[in-house]
């Protein structure tokens, strides 16, 4: 099986590329995420209950899944969803933590408690888009393009799986952040 | 009054209703469902946070969420009814 | 070629080997405990606990500490390095080769260290750990880490078959592993999904899950296929997304119902071959509905169902290992084990819920799990 990459989204906390091209961004009062999410007229509320983690592949994806210019949120599971990072759920992580370290304010999140997962936002972009294919979360030591290509291989192993949204996203904090994404076919 | 302008507050930065104020939330309607704020189970537990820390109020059984939860009114007068903080 | 199981272990409180936490299942006894203010937090909850003592005696015993970069190492560190190694000496393999990969599963690692005063970031992913795998081992491949939530030991197996069948890699080392903290059971507490009492799956009683600990490991090789071979093979690995709530499961289990039939259509197998299926099963409301609601939707509703978190509770990343091998041992003994905890169903559809042990002469089952996120997946698995 042979595969080629056919759009792909660089996304970092000051800049953003769509397929290799800059996107020029004015941030006026907002944060970057934001005003992304308004320069695309997206209209969905629970993007601001998500984590940052989510947030940002949420961004990535939507920016990425425009560029592609197919009609959107047609059930499907043909496309499988597959990120990678190496500090998992950091940002939604120690966010709890702050609601269970003083016993006298032992007040578990359970709205964040559900972050506390990386694969969450794997499932944040199938709900989106209505994708019931195959979604995974891979952590990984370091950034490895080779591994994460090896990967993307594999999950053509699927023969359900035509096509990847494949890609890195990690979240550290609101100036720490970095989503690279991109569509694979299968042909 | 305070105390439901003081919900729909706490509410809103709970539940992160961004782009919202207190104004946009009517206290009859419902905050569940499609004709309402949308809120859905996860958006329950966090309200009995909130109800917790803010009132002290501790709600064991989420089943009896559904009727306090029905609206920032019903919220209110069950947070004046048995506040303990 | 076929994809084959050469070598195994099981760290649990009810045994450190696959044949002794067999033992302990087949004379239903549970390893969940009652605390009433466990790590002093402010409610009571049953939690299946890994004496400290045992392990840190077998860690002593098995694991060589001067290969390590500190000989001070986590209850997570622990558990993952202690399944690995007793797993990889089993099997045979040299583990330093290039053709072998080490897979880990886990859901939250090392996050127990994020009370500490001072974090050490770098610790706290389960790469990190993946990679003192790795290197403990010797092995020069880039570990990874599969962090699906509670599918993630399935996944992980997954991800291990493919290696093998694409020629990627001769073996792979699958390691699951989740230690217990404050920090996982008052995230389930908050989300009200613990029960009180020991766990009743798919019965009307059912009032939540029970969290455990465990890590256990296999070792998967690349093989070719003969009519003789009587070890355990993978058959067949999918994985589904529900398409529809980050932690409300789907309740036409659409995401597990995919799974189930893309499995059995790759396997060839039927419900007429199925020793049983060894499902989640982790007793709350609603994932037990819906797990109900897909295997009917799959026609499997004459197989024999089982679950095993009445013994263990929910093991997150260790779950799909562990529920495994104990699954392939139960059978490679002719039965299919009681769903510890089962009292009349409550589902909203016939289902065969083993109650007791049951006697069986089929050699093939489907595993089955589901997550947060919308995750789900199933395998096969036969012999």
């Amino acid at each position: 099986m042979k595969k080629r990459i056919t759009h792909s989204v660089k996304l970092t906390c000051q800049t953003l590329e769509v397929d290799g091209k800059r996107v020029a961004m004015a941030v006026e009062g907002e944060s970057f995420l934001t005003s992304l999410y308004h320069a695309a007229s997206i209209e969905y509320p629970k993007f601001f209950k998500m984590d940052l983690l989510s947030k940002v592949g949420f961004i990535a994806s939507e920016y990425l899944l425009n560029a592609e210019g197919k009609e959107r949120f047609q059930p499907a599971d043909d496309r499988a969803i597959l990120l990678f990072n190496r500090n998992s759920s950091w940002n939604a992580d120690t966010t709890f933590q702050q609601t269970i370290d003083n016993p006298e304010e032992f007040y578990p999140s359970p709205a964040v408690f559900v972050y506390t997962l990386p694969n969450i936002v794997t499932g944040e972009i199938a709900i989106r888009n209505k994708y019931h294919g195959e979604s995974d979360f891979i952590l990984l030591p370091e950034m490895s393009e080779a591994a994460m290509d090896q990967a993307i291989d594999r999950a053509f192993l699927d023969p359900a799986t035509t096509s990847v949204l494949a890609g890195w996203v990690e979240a550290i904090s609101e100036d720490d952040f970095e989503a690279f994404l991109t569509i694979t076919e299968g042909y | 009054m305070e105390l439901i302008d003081e919900l729909k507050t706490k509410m809103i930065e709970a539940l992160n209703l961004e782009e919202m104020t207190p104004a946009d939330i009517d206290e009859q309607a419902p905050l569940f469902g499609e004709e309402g704020l949308g809120l859905d189970s996860i958006d329950v537990l966090e309200l009995i946070v909130l109800l917790d820390r803010t009132y002290g109020i501790k709600i064991e059984d989420p089943k009896l969420g559904k009727e306090i939860f029905t609206s920032v009114r019903t919220m209110a007068d069950y947070v004046a009814a048995n506040r303990t903080k | 070629m076929i994809v084959r199981k050469i070598g195994e272990s099981m760290i649990t409180p009810l045994g450190f080997s696959v044949e002794e936490n067999f033992q302990a299942v087949l004379e239903m006894r549970s390893a969940l405990r009652l605390y009433e203010h466990c790590w002093n937090m402010p409610f009571p909850c049953q939690l299946s606990l890994i004496p400290d003592d045992l392990l840190e005696a077998a860690f002593q015993e098995e694991v060589e500490l001067p290969r390590l970069p500190s000989p001070a190492c986590t209850r997570f560190e622990k558990l993952s390095l202690l399944s690995a190694v007793k797993a990889v000496r089993q099997s045979g393999i040299d583990p330093k080769s290039e053709r072998v990969l080490f897979v880990l599963s886990s859901t939250k690692g090392n996050v127990s260290l994020l009370s500490e005063k001072t974090v050490d970031m770098q610790r706290v992913t389960p790469a990190h750990t993946a990679q003192l795998l790795a290197d403990y081992f010797g092995n020069p491949n880039t570990p990874i880490t599969v962090s699906n939530a509670c599918i993630s030991g399935l996944c992980a197996q997954m991800e291990a078959y493919r290696c093998l069948l694409s020629g990627q890699y001769d073996a792979a080392v699958v390691v699951g592993a989740d230690a217990l903290s404050p920090f996982i059971v008052a995230g389930f507490q908050s989300l009200r999904a613990l029960s009180v009492e020991q766990c009743h799956p798919f019965s009307d009683s059912r009032k939540g899950l029970n969290l455990g600990e465990a890590a256990a490991a296999v070792v998967w090789e690349a093989a070719e296929d003969y009519a003789l071979d009587t070890s355990w093979k993978m058959m067949a690995a999918a994985v589904r997304n529900d398409a529809n709530h980050i932690s409300g499961p789907s309740r036409t289990g659409e995401g597990s119902y995919r799974a189930l039939q893309a499995v059995l259509q790759r396997s060839g197998l039927s419900a007429k071959d199925l020793a049983c299926l060894n499902v989640h099963g982790t007793a709350t409301l609603y994932n037990d509905e819906m797990e109900a609601v897909a295997i009917s939707r799959a026609d499997l509703a004459s197989v024999p169902v089982n679950a095993l978190k009445g013994y263990y509770g929910h093991t997150l990343g260790a779950a799909g290992v562990l529920e495994v091998l104990l699954t392939m041992c139960a059978l490679d003994h002719g039965l299919v084990p009681a769903t510890r905890g089962f009292e009349g169903l409550g589902v909203s559809v016939p289902l065969q819920v083993s109650a007791e042990t049951m006697k069986t002469s089929q050699r093939s089952f489907v595993k089955l799990l589901s997550g947060f996120g919308g995750c789900n997946a199933a395998a096969a698995f036969t012999r």
